[in-house]
């Protein structure tokens, strides 16, 4: 597995962690009343999750520094494009489902931002998955 | 059978003392997931990067690349 692909399965299952956690969080504020503050609990996963990149990347980084320092080439270019390019769409849809939440009965616009942030998180996870399926097609 | 762009560079790689994917990716610019994914016809490489190929093995560009039926040059 090359470095770029082990780059993306660790920010795949980070944001994939992220997304999870951040989702039980909502589902619990939301349908069962937790009275927590949503963006306390969201900015601590966000910071858990900023270091938690770090760390990893630093440690494969060691682990393979010569592929680290190595810039990316014009087949690493060209697959994050793709990836980029898929990641976009499903944003853009995710975008407009979610304005579309504030026509929803009792709905407000904190839904609808957290419909967003969900929109969010399935086009950046679209955005990985695409890269290590292309990175695996290569193989 | 639709004709696709085959390489020689497995065998170029074998006539000049068994270069590695990863001496010829240090040439040529490119990390060596790249080298293999050429040398597999995964992956079509820029005009540069062809050029740069055969470049180090000292032949014409047609001799390492060539636009014919998968089954042709298998090396």
């Amino acid at each position: 597995m090359s470095f770029r692909e082990k780059s993306a399965w660790i920010s795949f299952v980070l944001i994939f962690i992220f997304g999870a956690l951040w989702l039980r969080n909502l589902i619990r504020v939301e349908f069962y009343g937790l009275r927590q503050d949503p963006m306390k609990f969201f900015f601590a996963i966000l910071l858990a999750l900023i270091v938690a990149e770090i760390s990893l990347h630093i440690a494969l980084a060691i682990q393979s520094p010569r592929d680290a320092r190595t810039p990316k080439d014009e087949r690493e270019k060209l697959i994050d494009l793709k990836a980029s390019r898929i990641a976009f769409y499903v944003l853009m849809i995710g975008a407009w489902l979610s304005l579309g939440t504030l026509h929803l009965p009792g709905s407000n616009r904190l839904m609808m931002a957290q419909a967003l942030m969900g929109s969010i998180l399935i086009a950046v996870l679209t955005r990985f998955a695409t890269q290590i399926g292309l990175y695996r097609r290569d193989a | 059978m639709a004709k696709t762009i085959v390489n020689n560079i497995r065998r170029l790689r074998f006539d000049r003392k068994e270069m590695t994917q990863q001496e010829l990716a240090d040439k040529i610019g490119v990390t060596r997931q790249t080298v293999n994914a050429i040398e597999l016809s995964k992956y079509s490489p820029s005009l540069e990067v062809a050029f740069k190929i055969a470049d180090v093995f000292g032949v014409p560009l047609d001799q390492v690349f060539q636009y014919a039926s998968p089954t042709r040059n298998k090396s």
